[in-house]
């Protein structure tokens, strides 16, 4: 054995642990709770020196496997953390990957597939992936993910295998949770238990050395024998995971089969389930046993393959099989695993009735008084066969009064209500542009918010104050479309809801789409006669500058295709709403959970990226930058995207908003800090309106302040005003000043 | 308290706080400092929800013996330890809920343990109260470390010597000018809090279990809502001591605070200007929704919006309540 030490942490650090103790070549990752932890531990030794691995940053799950899959095509060691939507935006590249057989590690930190959303545990993520190709391997707390981390690789790089591998724990209760565990004192030792990367005998695509082709095409005749390769090698992945197992107790004194049995000698009722669940039940089997009663428990170390034998011969005793299933396959009258176990019993010959419970969807709690609830059923069938083989537990009816919140509550607004009739808007024909006068802000303190008050976001958040001086400039009603992000979370956390107009979510990548499908479903419907509304409703997509990373497709394709809506992006320069990971829009050397201040690295490091110049180069009629810090600018903007959006087509803003959270600013500075980004030409605020830009606020013609007043109000960029970190500080004025003077030269030329 | 397990083997505590206060890094100092220097098993973990700074949320910590593995993941209903980090919370969160009767009530506020009992009701054996929030503001740190004095100064099973070194593994790597602050947070909390032992407790009620009302059968399809609703919330317990202070002989109605106002707390009405004219006038702030970040005080050109230290009751006594069309006029 070789030395160990104890350390107290949670599963998402020991994930981290084990890729830091391998030294993984590549990690392409794309945050997504509760799996995003696994980058930013890797990040926060990465900058100090502790491995030596590349952290990528994909604009996307998708984009994430792409990075993985080119990067094990080029031989290096690959992995990856994800969940939930993050693996389904990703799984079109799975059976690539282990199709065309090159292996990596991916952590599936399991939680719920939305919709509708939710961000807690469950299994119908894991359930998605079991058709994939990979080698799935399942752990049931910290220890196990480490464990099965380090024998992935080795599994997964068989002679034998050659397969991608994916390690499957849950989420917030063994991502999140801190336990007691062991981790070898010396790396180096696990470095020699995986072994050197063993490139020689395999197709790498690795300069200077003889070429090949990766990713042909195949026709039914080729591609069968393909599959059946695939299939060939999974079955090998059980004698394998057996060897390593066995490799690995030796190292570690810890001992894996392919399935974990506990109380199964004289079991009678035999409980199957996977996962921190397991741990839980066993407490329950334990008193169950000191009440005399005869049960048991088989928890699955490994699901794919699909360890068959092992489970018919840990359950061959039993008269009853219960079957806990964090997921459905909605139905199909059990989920995945019952019926892969079912026919696993089958083959057997075993005729043991199998009793089905869905439990703990979404992360429902499931205690060990609901173990021992599930394990009870075992009895009452044998009691009574007319027992239900398949159902849910937890679920219950709802008691209709107490329930009374989901249903109206206040008088829908009529459309009048939001038109003050003090704005006015009118296409100038000589100047081709459209001609806006707004009253004193203070007038349209009348019109209603298009929230109500209760939103749960944090003090001094600017996204709402952002987007309801926005919505002072429009005139009518508004239907609004968000991408996930904070302003979604806070205001439609079910069962309460902050909207007074017609509001949809949608997740990241489809904000845009879902809008374009919204109107012109409208306008068609309308023009059938099948409904009526008014020209001035307005269609907006609100994003954070998150869902324009992963949505960037989405979003120029709703430009290109000349909806009449409104894109809206609120700028916090971050994904905020999974806890502070850089977005393409942070900037140079700004501090973010993925990008740490350390010895060896300071920060993000590259410059922002300029969304507003990118939908620019779309050629929409219009286009803007705006903040609360100019009211009254911002007002105006609003009133001519509206007379773009209802007359021409779709309009892009962007408003940049203070996170005082992430940002490490006063709470009360929201307003100050987005102020000095504009006053120092960071944020230059400007429309872009049928091809011609006009700055709207110069920062020149009034004082022009320095770029270290800006960056000294929060702590995410403070660091850069220390003399260490001069350079970064330089390289930020000089991109700051080489895309305002082009924008100046754009502002004064109509060619560019 | 010595270690005195429950029925299950284990000491259990949860912490409830608003969110950005810092009680998970409490937990986890907890936890650390009972696996290192009590040799316990812990686990240590906050439920996770989808709401931000100021939202509430509970830290738990669940400990056993070292011949214990803990293998209970499930939140703690029943504890023997709750630690309230925000008075407030009594007004919007069960925050007792489950406690046992003979067990620990630690709370952040200005009152005595006998007052806070006689405040809010409580059943319970022993009440701790520190004045955490004076604590902190003193040493410009978080309260919470103040708090973890606080629950030291009731716990005999840890070793409070240990807790600056945990301090110093919780800020050293980011930011080690705040450990010795914390650390003087730390002493304060303990040397401060003030203990009742109540002898005239009644035997407690079991927790329970309650369903959600929003069942399969009452549910909308799909998880559809019929409308806002959000305004029945009552965001106060967000603010974490400062509130913004209306003036209204000083204000010009500019609608600067309206502007930057992330909660949409001004409320406004149509009134006549010196000259006749239609106009808007502020008439004051919904404190029911104003989580105190002061933006508006910052924007305001006449000083008719100032930031003051909350006042007990005040913002019951000088909320303007933001008018809403109720259904039928039924509320």
């Amino acid at each position: 054995m070789k030395p160990q030490i104890d350390v107290f942490k949670a599963g998402n650090q020991m994930a981290a642990q084990a890729a830091a103790d391998i030294n993984y070549h590549v990690m392409g990752y794309f945050p997504i709770s509760p799996s995003t932890e696994v980058a930013q531990y890797l990040d926060m030794m990465g900058v100090n020196g502790q491995h030596d691995i590349q952290l990528i940053a994909a604009d996307g799950e998708h984009g994430a496997a792409g990075i993985c899959y080119g990067a094990a095509t080029a031989g290096a060691r690959v992995f990856n953390a994800t969940s939930a939507n993050g693996l389904m935006y990703m799984l079109e590249q799975l059976p690539v990957q282990s199709g065309t057989r090159y292996p990596m590690v991916l952590n599936l930190v399991n939680r719920a597939v939305s919709g509708p959303l939710n961000i807690h545990c469950d299994h119908s993520d894991l359930y998605f992936a079991l058709n994939a190709g990979w080698v799935i391997l399942t752990g049931a707390n910290p220890q196990q993910v480490y464990d099965l981390n380090i024998m992935a690789l080795k599994i997964a790089e068989h002679q034998d295998v050659r397969l991608p591998a994916i390690v499957s724990y849950d989420g917030y209760i063994t991502s999140h949770q801190k336990h007691n565990v062991k981790v070898f004192e010396n790396a180096q030792d696990v470095r020699e238990f995986v072994g050197e990367m063993k490139r020689e005998g395999y197709d790498f695509v690795i300069p200077e050395t003889a070429p090949v082709t990766v990713g042909a095409h195949m026709k039914g005749d080729d591609f069968m024998n393909n599959r059946y390769q695939l299939e060939v090698a999974q079955t090998h992945a059980l004698r394998v995971f057996e060897e390593v197992a066995a490799e690995y107790e030796a190292l570690s004194g810890r001992k894996y089969e392919l399935v974990e049995t506990y109380q199964m000698e004289d079991a009678e009722i035999g409980l199957v389930i996977l996962n921190s669940s397991a741990d839980i039940a066993k407490s329950a089997i334990d008193k169950m046993r000191a009440e005399g009663k005869k049960v048991g428990l088989v928890r699955p170390n490994i699901v794919r393959p699909f360890p068959a034998e092992a489970l018919t011969q840990a359950l061959k005793d039993v008269k009853v099989i219960v079957m806990g299933e964090r997921a459905d396959s909605a139905g199909a009258k059990g989920g995945n695993l019952s019926h892969d176990l079912k026919a696993a019993l089958h083959d057997a010959n075993m005729t043991t009735p199998v009793i089905t419970r869905i439990y703990g969807l979404g992360g429902k709690e499931f205690y060990a008084s609901d173990a021992e609830a599930v394990v009870t059923l075992g009895y009452d069938f044998l009691a009574d066969e007319t027992v239900e083989k398949f159902g849910y537990y937890g679920v219950n009816p709802g008691d209709s009064e107490k329930g009374q919140l989901i249903q109206r509550s206040l008088e829908p607004r009529p459309v009048s209500d939001y038109v003050t009739g003090k704005i006015t808007t009118t296409f100038n024909e000589e100047k081709n542009k459209v001609d806006v006068k707004v009253p004193p802000l203070r007038m349209l303190t009348s019109k209603p918010k298009r929230l109500v008050n209760g939103h749960g976001a944090c003090p001094g958040c600017g996204i709402f104050s952002g987007l309801e001086l926005f919505f002072k400039g429009i005139e009518g009603e508004i239907v609004i479309v968000n991408q996930t992000g904070c302003a979604y979370v806070v205001t439609a956390g079910y069962p309460y809801s902050s909207y007074q107009q017609h509001y949809v979510h949608n997740l990241f990548q489809s904000g845009p789409a879902t809008l374009s499908g919204i109107a012109e479903a409208l306008f068609e419907m309308r023009h059938r006669g099948e409904i009526t509304f008014a020209d001035s409703a307005t269609f907006v997509m609100v994003s954070g500058d998150g869902g324009m990373d992963i949505g960037m497709g989405s979003a120029i394709g709703t430009a290109l295709r000349g909806h009449k809506l409104i894109m809206l992006e609120y700028d916090n320069q971050g994904y905020m709403n999974t806890g502070a990971q850089m977005s393409y829009s942070t900037p140079l050397g700004n501090r973010t959970s993925t990008t740490n201040v350390g010895k060896v690295r300071v920060g993000k490091q590259y410059a922002h990226k300029d969304t507003a110049q990118i939908m620019a180069a779309c050629n929409m009629p219009y286009v803007f930058t705006g903040s609360e810090a100019y009211p009254l600018d911002l007002v105006k903007k609003a009133a001519k995207a509206q007379w773009y959006a209802n007359n021409v087509g779709p309009v892009y803003g962007k408003i940049l908003i203070a996170c005082p959270l992430n940002w490490k600013s006063a709470d009360h500075d929201g307003t100050n800090v987005v102020k000095a980004a504009t006053d120092c030409g960071f944020f230059p605020l400007y429309e872009v309106e049928q091809g011609l830009t006009t700055i709207t606020v110069d920062p020149e013609a009034k004082k022009r302040v320095p770029v270290e007043d800006w960056v000294g109000y929060m702590g995410k960029s403070r660091h850069l005003l220390k003399p260490e970190n001069e350079a970064i500080l330089a390289k930020t004025k000089a991109e700051i000043e080489r895309r305002y003077n082009q924008l100046k030269a754009k502002h004064d030329s109509e060619y560019l | 308290m010595e270690f005195i397990p429950n029925k299950h083997g284990f000491v259990e505590i949860r912490l409830e706080s608003i969110g950005g206060q810092g009680a998970y890094s409490v937990g986890q100092m907890l936890a650390q400092i009972g696996v290192e220097g009590s040799h316990l098993h812990a686990i240590c973990f906050a439920d996770y929800g989808s709401e931000k700074k100021g939202a509430p949320v509970k830290t738990f910590v669940r400990f056993a013996k070292d011949d214990v593995t803990i293998l209970n993941y499930s939140p703690v209903n029943e504890p023997q330890i709750v630690a309230v980090f925000h008075e407030l919370l009594f007004k919007t969160q069960p925050v007792t809920d489950g406690l046992h009767t003979d067990g620990i009530l630690i709370v952040n506020t200005d009152q005595t343990p006998e007052q806070l009992r006689a405040m809010y009701n409580l059943n319970v054996k022993t009440i701790v109260t520190v004045d955490a929030t004076k604590i902190a503001l003193q040493y410009k740190t978080k309260l919470n470390t103040a708090m973890l004095g606080a629950i030291f100064s009731s716990l005999n099973f840890l070793d409070p010597t240990l807790a600056a070194d945990a301090i110093e593994k919780m800020f050293g790597y980011k930011y080690p000018h705040l450990v010795e602050p914390n650390v003087s947070t730390f002493k304060d909390g303990m040397e401060q809090a003030q203990t009742h032992v109540f002898t005239d407790v009644e035997a407690g009620i079991a927790h329970t279990r309650k369903p959600t009302p929003f069942g399969y059968e009452t549910q909308n399809q799909g998880g559809e809502i019929a409308g806002p609703n959000s305004y029945t919330k009552n965001l106060t317990a967000s603010r974490e001591g400062m509130m913004p202070e209306y003036l209204n002989e000083k204000c010009i109605h500019c609608s600067n605070c309206d502007n930057v106002c992330p909660d949409f707390c001004f409320v406004w009405e149509e009134g006549v200007d010196a000259r006749g004219r239609a106009q808007m006038f502020l008439q004051g702030i919904d404190y029911n929704y104003c989580k105190g970040c002061l933006k508006c005080v910052e924007v305001c050109p006449t000083q008719a919006l100032v930031s003051m230290v909350e006042e007990r009751d005040y913002a019951d006594a000088h909320r303007v309540q933001k008018p809403f069309d109720f259904l039928g006029g039924v509320k």
